[in-house]
């Protein structure tokens, strides 16, 4: 990584030196951007008024030269490596989108100056730092991308319901309870203080019903610590508890008033 | 003595002209002319908006606009609709209506959007402001129906309760009865976020003491046959939505509905229709070429009936449906619509990989070439072409907010299979006026080039999955001039491209990114070098300082502000701000 500066540092360094440095810089930027206008006739029709506008040493850091760099510098910095050194501004490249940037440099106050060049090799360093940092996002994102597409929780939430409608309008053995389609149900998990609401018409199978509830409780934090296994019992229409699982599913959503999951072991 | 104000204009003379002007921006302006200007302004400013609640505090607000009577504020960001915001975030009123009670007694109208409301802070709005009319909670949460029951017992005068799309604690549907027995003031009220059931009989007496009534949105829980009750109720409507749109089939429901929907001779915008049932459909037939707004977008029915009921309403400007309607609906759309200004198409499916509707690109292609008022686009759909999308923006140079989602991230052109640089290249070269624009399908770090040299009025864009490199983001933010808000989500935007553009931060509103490149390293020195920008890291994996600095931070929100770093941040969110970092180090 090359040699950058810290902000406090340059309150230790002369005057003079500054001042120095500063018309070098400008100097050397002018010069390059000049010329690789020049060269690639490129000048984009955006804005480009002053090039070095915003060249102030108190907000940005450039290292002009190596020996500018060498002198300033006691304490690699830690982002983006040769950013602004002469030696990217040299390193010419010729896709055109690189020096679409040429011309258009930024406002004022940068904090760094863009060089146009998007992908260095301390990058490819910092892609191995983010891959090791996000394994966990990853393995988020196989199973399903959050806020993707993005439709807000609240239309999901009407879609959901309507999905169930859906369904019922497919499904003949389905109750009617006054016009709503959906059949929802409570669910207690023993030993939790909160029970949860759900549609079992979202459902097709108790395979895809456990999934849910998994999820749904797998937050509590005592469900695997303990190591604990769980059953699914539920209470039908005549008040009885019973084994979820089995009856068929169908007579099952007939008959189900509420669930419960037992701890059973562990 | 009179006091004499810039060119020797009497200071009333000025007050009165600039009560003319109700505009924001230009009453910003004015205020900006000189010194006696700005205090006449300030004086005179009935009407804030303030679009981010951490950028100004309540107390700066107050002190430079004493007199306000309408209060507009926006909480969270935009993302936080699509749960990218973890919950407790922020965004809480509290302060603002704890200092607006003691500061405005007069205030008259808050309206807030995605902000938290406490019952209590409900409680104080109704006692506070002794002539208060209007309140909107647009995707608000945090209060229930006790709130709403304080607001409804004391608020004499109001005028409009909106809670569109807030998640409310439903209590019970008591609350409605709250509203006294002489209260008759009532314009608009929006109810339809509301899960359970609302007093029934509550409501037909309130519908039926208000003559002013023009706006009611009905929640999913009242059942149709009360909705033509309510109608012969006030006939004078304009705005309504229907609770849930299904029953038992039954000919004397069905005409003595399409009676009260025919003795509505006001009505132009419907919405509402949940779990709808077609054969009902036809008793909004009578009223439907007079409709300008129609929002199908919980209305599941399949293709010909939406057709069948689209073609009737041939003076639509706003339609908002699933997308059932399918390319063939929008044919018809785009044959009977010619005054068509807004069009959403919303998925019905979206988490399926396989269609189940046939909807493409050719649909809005279709519209864009049949309405030529069409200037307003949310489309979802899973295919797209750069053909498509230029004749789009050469159909329709007037678009001023396109809004495509395809569906599975990182589509490319169907027909080509090259990105669709060009096709949103075109929309951005033709679209001289486009405010606003999200992006979606395969785009590499060409189409922002195209964007930052062409969408020079854009004001707020969305990127997902985009982009190849920093390039991309310094593109955006060196060449798009008027962009107030940049939202973007899972592209290699790093911090390259965002230091080197720190001071346009400055100039906009906010910047969201999540699941970007931006290091810790670089929010940090942001945040130090930039003290008018507010850093938030947002990352619920703990401090970032527990990983390298270089290690790209979960999500990131930066926005200007006057008033300071805030202070009700959560445990999961950090400000980068310089005696944060004394405290760290």
């Amino acid at each position: 990584m090359a040699p950058l500066l810290r902000p406090a540092m340059l309150e230790h360094i002369p005057n003079s030196l500054i001042s120095w440095l500063h018309i070098y810089l400008i100097y050397c930027v002018s010069f390059l951007v000049y010329e690789m206008e020049l060269q690639l006739g490129l000048a984009l029709p955006v804005h480009h008024s002053n090039p070095v506008k915003g060249f102030d040493l108190n907000h940005e850091f450039i290292n002009g030269s190596k020996e500018a760099a060498l002198l300033l510098s006691s304490e690699p910095w830690s982002y983006g490596g040769c950013l602004g050194t002469q030696k990217c501004f040299k390193n010419k490249r010729t896709s055109d989108e690189a020096f679409g940037m040429i011309g258009d440099l930024p406002p004022p106050f940068p904090l760094m100056l863009w060089n146009g060049h998007p992908n260095e090799d301390d990058d490819r360093k910092a892609q191995k730092h983010r891959t090791s940092c996000t394994i966990h996002k990853k393995e988020l994102e196989e199973n399903h991308v959050v806020g993707w597409p993005p439709i807000k929780s609240w239309r999901k939430k009407q879609l959901h319901q309507h999905q169930g409608g859906q369904q019922i309008k497919n499904d003949p053995t389905a109750r009617r309870t006054g016009g709503s389609n959906s059949l929802y149900v409570k669910v207690k998990m023993e030993g939790e203080a909160i029970a949860r609401k759900i549609d079992l018409r979202l459902y097709h199978s108790y395979q895809t019903l456990t999934n849910t509830l998994i999820s749904m409780f797998a937050k509590y934090p005592k469900m695997d610590k303990d190591g604990a296994t769980y059953t699914l019992t539920y209470q039908d229409d005549e008040g009885d508890w019973l084994l979820a699982g089995d009856v068929p599913w169908q007579t099952f959503i007939e008959s189900v008033k509420r669930l419960e999951i037992l701890r059973t072991g562990g | 003595m009179q006091r004499m104000a810039g060119s020797s204009f009497p200071e009333e003379v000025l007050e009165h002209v600039f009560s003319f002007i109700q505009d924001g921006k230009d009453r910003n302006v004015i205020s900006m002319v000189c010194k006696s200007w700005y205090e006449i302004e300030r004086w005179s400013r009935r009407r804030v908006f303030v679009g981010n609640c951490y950028a100004i505090s309540p107390r700066m607000l107050i002190r430079r606009f004493p007199e306000v009577r309408s209060v507009e504020l926006k909480g969270k960001p935009h993302f936080a609709d699509f749960n990218l915001v973890p919950e407790g975030w922020g965004g809480y009123v509290g302060p603002w209506i704890a200092a607006m009670a003691v500061a405005y007694p007069w205030l008259e109208e808050i309206r807030l959007k995605r902000m938290v409301v406490t019952d209590e802070g409900l409680e104080l709005i109704s006692k506070s402001f002794k002539n208060f009319k209007v309140l909107v909670l647009s995707t608000c949460e945090g209060f229930s129906t006790e709130g709403l029951a304080a607001i409804a017992a004391n608020c004499r005068n109001l005028r409009e309760l909106d809670l569109r799309e807030s998640d409310v604690e439903d209590q019970s549907g008591h609350w409605l009865s709250h509203f006294p027995d002489n209260y008759t003031s009532l314009v608009s009220l929006n109810i339809s976020c509301l899960g359970s059931e609302v007093s029934f009989s509550a409501l037909e007496r309130l519908v039926g003491r208000c003559p002013n009534l023009r706006t009611l949105r009905l929640n999913r829980a009242v059942p149709l046959d009360r909705l033509a009750n309510l109608l012969r109720r006030a006939p004078q409507l304009v705005e309504l939505g229907t609770g849930v749109y299904a029953s038992e089939l039954r000919p004397d429901v069905f005409s003595n509905l399409s009676g009260a929907f025919s003795g509505c001779k006001e009505l132009r915008g419907l919405s509402g229709f949940w779990d709808v049932v077609p054969g009902y459909l036809p008793a909004v037939y009578p009223i439907c070429s007079r409709l300008t707004s129609l929002n199908l977008s919980y209305a599941t029915i399949q293709s010909p009936d939406l057709i069948k009921l689209v073609s009737q309403c041939q003076n639509l400007q706003r339609l908002w449906v699933l997308d059932y309607i399918e390319d063939a609906g929008l044919d018809v759309l785009a044959a009977s619509c010619k005054d068509l200004q807004e069009l959403r198409v919303f998925p019905s499916d979206p988490y399926e990989a396989e269609p189940n509707v046939s909807l493409s690109e050719q649909g809005l292609v279709s519209v864009s070439a049949g309405c030529p008022k069409l200037e307003s686009v949310l489309y979802f759909c899973r295919q797209m072409s750069n053909a498509a999308l230029r004749t789009i923006a050469r159909n329709r140079p007037n678009m001023t907010r396109f809004r495509l989602c395809i569906i599975e991230p990182r589509t490319p052109d169907y027909v080509t299979l090259q990105p669709l640089d060009a096709g949103f290249g075109a929309i951005v070269e033709h679209c001289k006026d486009l405010q606003r624009l999200s992006l979606s399908g395969l785009l590499t770090d060409r189409v922002f080039e195209y964007i930052g040299t062409f969408a020079k009025k854009l004001e707020m864009l969305s990127v997902a999955f985009a982009g190849e490199s920093d390039l991309g983001l310094h593109h955006i933010l060196s060449g798009c001039e008027n962009l107030r808000k940049l939202e973007i989500r899972d592209c290699p935007f790093g911090d390259k491209a965002l230091l080197a553009n720190a001071a346009k931060l400055e100039t906009m509103r906010s910047l969201w990114m999540s699941s970007c490149s931006v290091s810790y390293g670089a929010c940090k020195l942001l945040g130090q070098k930039l003290p008018r920008l507010n850093v938030e890291v947002i990352d619920e994996r703990g401090h970032p300082n527990s990983r390298p600095e270089s290690c790209p931070v979960e999500k990131l929100y930066i926005y200007r502000t006057v008033a300071g770093p805030r202070f009700d941040m959560p445990n999961f969110v950090w400000t980068m701000d310089e005696d944060s970092e004394l405290r760290l180090s």
